[in-house]
């Protein structure tokens, strides 16, 4: 049986061809992916190992709480670790040495830069800048040229970075700090392990002075550690436990290089999780044409299954004989995939470097890319040759010896009552999904909508007869007997017709639903910027904290009436982490419209909550207590907030100091004089932060709505590019079905040529085909996607959404580029069907 | 017809609808090349019920197809209308053919997705050209097709197919008719009838039909028989029997 399967592949490649390649197209998906997170894993693995690897012990402060998130993993620590303290460490048997450490927060600005109050750098890759030892173990860099830092002007850079920003040995190089810009002078360059893998960071080092006058503090962030030759560092560490300060750890270099690695794994992790679901849905697409691949494929070989059976085949070994076809295709494709996949990381890697330089490691295909590779691709062909082989099992001697090769013409109702029962049951899971309060509600909600497309696919055979019906009548108006001819066609075979556009349909949806999901975001953002009363923003693009010093310069500015904060942070209440907003109780309902039950001023000493607390139980009166990352307190609601967009629970920023002292300000509003000209004001600012506070970022609502608006455009970018795989898939899928119907039409379309239609003609026919497919896939595509959307918008709506937004300009472009993507399908099929030969066409076997 | 080639002349003036010249067709090449025709001359006289009748591999179909514009002659000329078809690009064939030819083949000759109906009116709305109602009715009314019109090919049966195929190479009153084994297909009563509507558009219309078939008593049907051997034309025939057509073949060595 398998010489079988693979003569019958290997006598008709092309057949199966189409098919192979949109197998390929998702797997190389997966490849790609997971070749790219491996290589990005390996390349912050150097750098750990080049950062960490070589202390033998460092004393580090301890993570505070495990509910802190969004923490900047770059950014410096409090320096908790005294002078004194450092001593008590060398002290400790085993201990060589002890260096103390001080990272300084600032960022190294590019040579001649010019502040316009827009994002500098973004939040690319940082700078860290540390104080200099003079010793080669501890220092982790390695000076290649000029000289080590020793007057407190004098600053190193690391190779790369150096040029990269524009500076030589010998310039004045600008460091932005929280306390304004801080100059040096480049006095060498230095590298950062054996190959400077420092994923684009910026890597300097200064004075030890120089780094405590600029963090203000006098002690140390952390200790690096030298033991003695033989000394067990395990054993040192321990011994350290005793003599560190309160909320710091002695750990071994190794076991933090360890640490980092598995929070980065972890981080990736949700990498490969969000882009191999995209995989998943271009193979659900690809199993799509296999199943219309093999159900012709199978329909065209009734003859001869039916010659087998005749012969003595048995059922069950017809039925093998296409699954281990299918097989074949799968080993076939998983292998191409896995190559092309490749090809593509590398690829990808290539123009990332160009973009924000080399950060993956060595490019290598990990094993597991391998095995899921395969598995999937044999799944997903066998789960989609099934029924097909099923249906060729099932057929009798005597059919080989019937004249017609077209699928019996059964009647859509079973087809249709399960088409409707499954989408009814996914609409279900949908809704129950979105607004029951269910856990993992995206289970059901992802779940729901696979069945809808699935029934939806069933259904839509029902909805093309009547359409190709309707249409006929347009079509043969417009383009006479070709579009007759192919609107027959479509409505000949309505199942497959119907899975087929159901493939396009899928991607079409999900670019539908993340597009109407943009667009009403953009108008929940347009929305709050408008309702606004403050008239310019203030952030910072460097650590993300509003340095005091920026702030105080604007209270200063002429025309400024007043300047209120907003801090945000995570907070523990019943053990679970939720944002915590902190405001500035007396000024801030001036700048920004809160929908509150009452005055924001009457907050006082309690808490605001939100709905998603509110929805807790907790009720105006009830006392709640949060643990933040220094104190925990416990506070009376005072009142409600109706929205839970900006955060769970609002507080004083008095408040907020006793839970995390310290906190910044995450954005601030600024309320101009009346009559006050917001430019002038806005430029008057800037000029001032040029020199001192290059990195904080001062926006009128305008700027700041376009931003949002080009961010929301950035993800749908993402997700389309994430999508176009899919998208592809299901362009060949048409591709595919259209050039099996062309071999099955061989007889028809030689008649056809032999009575006087022009080639021309035939070309046409085919592409009308192709495009009222690919149209009508599309058109279902976007009535499930903006529905779904639209759901998900009012199950979202406590989060402010207010009602969907159609994206009408973005549906419009996916329509055209469905007509396009018709005619590009049709070109192959096309083709080969404006090029039969007459004779043979018309002399062709059944 | 916008050709303007100058070998185009009014149709009528002319005696024959389609005439070949030193006609050779070879398929393969080298040593494996099969000469199907060798320096054929042929003039199919208008108005005329031509058959071509010879043993199997004799290159009646070739002949057939060449002088159909359905195929390309290795060397030689051949002309439809008086249009000298050999010299024509491909797409100018194919309006040749949609504008003069009419066709019948043995099995296969409707597109299953057209009624009876637009199957007939298949080649006059290619060409954009109105239906001749009148017309239409009459061949409808010979044929006995009227309670046929609006079934699809799978509804009618062989005899119905067939004779859906001749009015759909009437419809346009072509300059020619090739009929490729119209009834090799059909059962002998069905078949009868079939060459009878033919034999009748022939005497009636002034229709000229070219037809190719290996069965005397079908030949028998037509004014005048072709005898095709090796590629050559060996003999030919007026006033046909079966009987005399059966004798003939015989000493083909049939």
């Amino acid at each position: 049986m398998l010489r079988l399967a693979y003569k019958s592949v290997k006598h008709n490649p092309k057949r199966l061809l189409l098919t192979t390649v949109a197998v390929a197209l998702g797997v190389a998906l997966v490849s790609t992916t997971l070749t790219l997170t491996n290589a990005l894993s390996n390349g912050f693995d150097e750098l750990f190992a080049e950062t960490t690897g070589t202390t033998d012990v460092a004393v580090e402060a301890q993570e505070t709480s495990d509910a802190e998130t969004g923490d900047d993993m770059w950014a410096p620590e409090d320096a908790l670790i005294s002078t004194d303290d450092l001593a008590s460490i060398a002290a400790v048997d085993g201990v060589a040495a002890a260096y103390g450490g001080i990272q300084v927060d600032g960022t190294a600005m590019p040579s001649g830069y010019e502040a316009d109050g827009s994002m500098m750098s973004g939040n690319g890759a940082p700078t860290i800048l540390y104080n200099w030892h003079g010793v080669p173990d501890v220092d982790k860099a390695t000076l290649v040229e000029g000289s080590a830092p020793t007057a407190d002007t004098d600053i190193v850079l690391d190779v790369d970075s150096a040029p990269a920003l524009g500076y030589e040995i010998g310039d004045t190089v600008s460091v932005a700090t929280d306390t304004g810009v801080e100059e040096f002078t480049l006095v060498g360059l230095v590298r950062f392990g054996e190959s400077n893998s420092l994923q684009t960071a910026t890597l300097g080092y200064m004075t030890e002075a120089r780094a405590q006058e600029i963090t203000g503090q006098d002690g140390f962030q952390e200790v690096a550690v030298v033991t003695e030759d033989g000394a067990d560092n395990d054993a040192v560490a321990e011994a350290l436990a005793d003599v560190v300060p309160a909320g710091t750890r002695a750990v071994t270099g190794e076991q933090l290089q360890a640490e980092q690695s598995e929070s980065l794994d972890s981080m990736l992790q949700y990498i490969d999780i969000f882009a191999i679901t995209f995989a998943l849905v271009a193979l659900f697409v690809g199993s799509y044409i296999i199943v219309n691949t093999f159900r012709i494929v199978v329909t065209q070989r009734t003859r001869e299954f039916g010659l087998m059976r005749a012969i003595g085949v048995t059922g069950s070994q017809v039925r093998r004989t296409v699954l281990l076809e299918a097989l074949v295709i799968a080993v076939v494709a998983a292998t191409l995939g896995i190559g092309l996949g490749y090809l593509g990381a590398l690829g990808m890697a290539a123009v990332a470097e160009s973009f924000v330089g080399d950060i993956f490691g060595t490019m290598s295909l990990p094993l597991d890319a391998v095995l899921w590779s395969y598995a999937l691709a044999a799944l997903v062909t066998l789960v989609s040759a099934l029924l097909p082989a099923i249906h060729a099992s099932a057929i009798s001697p005597m059919e080989a010896l019937r004249e017609s090769a077209t699928e019996s013409k059964k009647p859509l109702k079973t087809r249709n009552i399960v088409g409707a029962a499954i989408a009814l049951l996914g609409l279900v899971g949908v809704f129950v999904g979105l607004y029951t309060d269910l856990s993992m509600p995206y289970v059901y909600v992802g779940a729901g909508a696979m069945a809808l497309v699935v029934g939806v696919t069933l259904l839509a055979a029902q909805v093309l007869v009547p359409l190709a019906f309707g249409l006929r009548d347009l079509l043969t108006r417009v383009f006479r007997i070709d579009g007759k001819l192919a609107a027959n066609n479509i409505r000949r075979e309505p199942r497959r017709s119907a899975n087929t556009a159901a493939a396009l349909m899928i991607g079409v949806m999900l670019l539908a639903l993340v597009s109407t999901f943009t667009e009403s975001l953009k108008s929940v953002i347009t929305g709050e910027f408008d309702a606004m009363e403050a008239d310019l923003f203030v952030t910072d693009s460097g650590d993300g904290v509003v340095p005091e010093g920026a702030l105080d310069i604007i209270e200063g500015a002429a025309g400024v009436d007043f300047v209120t904060s907003v801090g945000l942070t995570s907070v523990e209440y019943d053990d679970e982490a939720r944002t915590l907003v902190a405001i500035d109780t007396a000024t801030f309902e001036s700048a920004y419209e809160t929908d509150a039950d009452s005055d924001l001023s009457s907050i006082g000493d309690g808490v605001f909550i939100a709905p998603d607390v509110q929805d807790l139980g907790v009720e105006v009166g009830d006392e709640v207590t949060l643990v933040g990352a220094t104190g925990s307190v416990t506070l009376e609601v005072t009142g409600l907030v109706d929205s839970s967009e900006d955060g769970s629970f609002w507080v004083d920023w008095s408040t907020a100091d006793a839970l995390e002292d310290g906190l910044g300000a995450y954005q601030s509003l600024v309320v101009l004089d009346d009559g006050e000209d917001v430019d002038s004001v806005q430029s008057a600012i800037l000029d001032r932060f040029t020199e001192e506070y290059p990195l904080v970022v001062l926006q009128t609502p305008d700027q700041m709505t376009q931003l949002a608006t080009s961010f929301t455009d950035m993800i749908l970018g993402v997700i389309s590019a994430l999508l176009g795989s899919a998208l592809v898939i299901a362009i060949l899928g048409v591709a595919n079905t259209l050039l099996l119907s062309v071999t099955e039409r061989t007889r028809e379309i030689g008649l056809l040529r032999a009575v006087g239609v022009r080639r021309s003609s035939v070309w046409r026919m085919i592409t009308i085909e192709s495009m009222v497919m690919a149209i009508f896939g599309t058109v279902l595509g976007m009535i499930l996607g903006v529905g779904l959307g639209a759901a998900l918008v009012k199950a979202l709506a406590e989060f402010g959404f207010g009602t969907a937004t159609i994206p009408w300009g973005w549906l419009a472009l996916y329509t055209v580029g469905a007509a396009l993507a018709g005619v590009m399908a049709a070109i192959w099929p096309a083709r080969r069907a404006s090029r039969l030969d007459i004779l043979e066409a018309v002399a062709a076997d059944g | 017809m916008t050709t303007t080639t100058a070998t185009i002349a009014a149709p009528t003036t002319v005696a024959t609808a389609a005439t070949m010249r030193k006609g050779y067709k070879d398929y393969g090449l080298g040593g494996t090349a099969v000469r199907a025709l060798d320096g054929v001359d042929v003039d199919i006289a208008r108005h005329e019920f031509t058959a071509i009748m010879g043993p199997s591999g004799s290159g009646k179909s070739t002949l057939l197809h060449t002088l159909a514009g359905l195929d390309k002659l290795t060397s030689g000329e051949s002309s439809i209308a008086d249009i000298v078809i050999t010299s024509l690009p491909e797409a100018k064939v194919t309006e040749v053919r949609r504008d003069h030819i009419g066709f019948v083949f043995q099995s296969f000759n409707l597109i299953p997705s057209l009624n009876a109906r637009e199957n007939i009116t298949l080649p006059l709305d290619i060409s954009g050209k109105p239906v001749d109602k009148e017309w239409f009715d009459e061949i409808i009314g010979i044929l006995g097709l009227a309670g046929r019109l609006t079934h699809l090919p799978a509804e009618l049966s062989g005899g119905q197919q067939q004779r859906v195929a001749v009015a759909r190479a009437l419809v346009a009153r072509p300059e020619i008719i090739f009929a490729d084994e119209p009834s090799g297909n059909l059962d002998s009563r069905s078949g009868n009838e079939l060459l009878s509507f033919m034999r009748r558009a022939v005497k009636e219309f002034g229709q000229t039909i070219v037809m190719v078939t290996h069965d005397p008593s079908a030949a028998a049907h037509a004014d005048r028989i072709l005898f095709l051997e090796d590629g050559r034309i060996v003999d030919e025939m007026r006033e046909p029997t079966a009987d005399k057509v059966l004798d003939r073949m015989k000493q083909m060595g049939r």
